[in-house]
């Protein structure tokens, strides 16, 4: 896993490339004149065929596409297949993206987590079937350590899993970080199926309201 | 196993549902204001976890994405979108269709496929979305050895149960799996289905348990073959 220290402190929105486009967009194409255009926004354009905004989603969401799909699947090729597909997909899709549902960039994640997490598994179905034996074992212990210790870039999505129990925030990084059904989380965990989903609950309430998402 | 499904909203939210609970999950939640309500706010918690793991892909990654854009159709404006939908969301059985809030995550493959599904449930949709929407259903989930799954979805408020089978092992001879209703020993056949299948069985009172044999083509009176598959009701 490659980690660069630096990056924690750059804009997370908006590097350089997509200033000019947004800016243009803004002058020719908003509805609003003025108003400043969200991603939902852009969505809106990019189904209407619209390059310039499909280039500005990419440069607000490319990184954390990318960077969601190579946690999860760890390949950087295979991360960075994904994130094609995801944002071509985006690119296909927006008429289908509904704003009354959520917002477009969980929309976006959502795409790109299912993909990433789709992948490992599809990935571990495969070795699965050469390595019939091992089929029930859980990751081993270093694997599992290292989701909990792992070296998150951003500082507010960190101090809020430091907040939670060990249990819940395990449950919540093997999950959302490896892939993990949580029939798989409870197994590695040693732990019930039920007291697993309640610890997911509890740890996803606490993390919602810590990070102040509305609800 | 046995879960109540509004507790499979947060595994839901963080993915961690494999390809057949989500789709069960998903039928629950067109039903369920409770999690309909909270879906928002776990999925954008989730995105949260997402963001943090951002990491500066390789810069060529852009060009060659804009590239394909440039060459790529679109899919035109989904009329049917929104007022339509929700409609549809109503009538339709809705097994398998994709989540409100991820509707748009199906792409065009998808869409007929989720299409073909709820066609198969049609008929008997209002009792299958009556059993998801029970607020005591329970959900039981058997994997097999050789492949597939079957699923029991029941309710004692609605004395009827759903039981969805879904790629087990296809059977030499023309074969078929059979599925019975056990009331004091005594079955009562629910039908059969070669691999895949879905049907509702109803009056669960004093029933104790689903079993599923193999069969000849066409299904037997009476089971001839011990259980490959018990489950309780
Ligand atoms: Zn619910």
């Amino acid at each position: 896993m490659t980690r660069n220290k630096d990056r924690g402190k750059e804009n997370p929105v908006a590097p350089t490339a997509s200033q000019s486009a947004v800016t243009h967009l803004r002058l020719a194409d908003s509805p609003e004149a003025g108003g400043p255009l969200d991603l939902g926004d852009l969505l809106l354009l990019v189904a209407r065929g619209d390059e310039q905004a499909f280039a500005a989603i990419y440069d607000a969401l490319g990184a954390s596409v990318y960077g969601l799909a190579r946690r999860v699947v760890r390949d950087p090729s295979r991360a960075e297949e994904i994130s094609q597909e995801v944002f071509i997909q985006v690119w296909k899709s927006a008429a289908r993206f509904d704003p009354a549902r959520g917002n477009a960039k969980s929309w976006i994640l959502t795409l790109a987590h299912r993909r990433a997490v789709d992948a490992v598994r599809h990935d571990q179905a495969a070795t699965n079937r050469e390595n019939k034996y091992d089929w029930s074992n859980g990751p081993d212990f270093d694997e599992v350590e290292e989701t909990v210790t792992i070296s998150l870039e951003h500082e507010q999505v960190r101090r809020c899993l430091d907040g939670l129990t060990e249990l819940q925030r395990e449950a919540v990084n093997l999950a959302y970080y490896k892939g993990f059904t949580y029939a798989e989380v409870a197994e590695s965990l040693g732990a019930n199926t039920a007291t697993v989903k309640t610890r997911m609950r509890d740890g996803i309430v606490r993390l919602r309201d810590c990070m102040g998402v509305g609800a | 196993m046995t879960t109540d499904l509004h507790s499979l909203m947060a595994p839901y939210a963080l993915n961690a549902l494999d390809s057949w609970e989500r789709e069960t999950f998903e039928a629950h939640l067109e039903q369920c204001d409770d999690c309909r309500a909270e879906l928002a706010g776990f999925v954008a918690t989730a995105a949260r976890l997402g963001e943090a793991a951002k990491q500066a892909p390789p810069a060529e990654l852009r060009d060659r994405l804009l590239a394909a854009a440039a060459t790529t159709p679109q899919e035109r404006p989904v009329v049917t979108a929104l007022a339509q939908r929700r409609g549809l969301r109503r009538t339709l059985p809705r097994l398998a269709m994709a989540a409100a809030f991820l509707v748009g995550t199906v792409g065009v493959g998808g869409y007929v496929a989720e299409r073909n599904q709820a066609d198969n449930y049609r008929a008997d949709s209002q009792t299958i979305t009556s059993v998801l929407a029970a607020a005591d259903a329970k959900t039981s989930i058997k994997t097999f050895g050789g492949g597939g799954k079957v699923q029991l979805i029941s309710s004692a408020s609605k004395n009827s149960a759903v039981i969805v089978a879904s790629d087990l092992p296809t059977l030499k001879n023309s074969k078929v799996y059979q599925v019975w209703l056990v009331k004091d020993d005594s079955p009562t056949s629910q039908g059969t289905f070669a691999s895949s299948g879905a049907m509702i069985m109803k009056g669960l009172v004093g029933v104790d348990h689903v079993a599923i044999t193999v069969e000849p083509k066409g299904g037997s009176r009476q089971p001839t073959t011990a259980p490959i598959s018990t489950i309780a009701v």
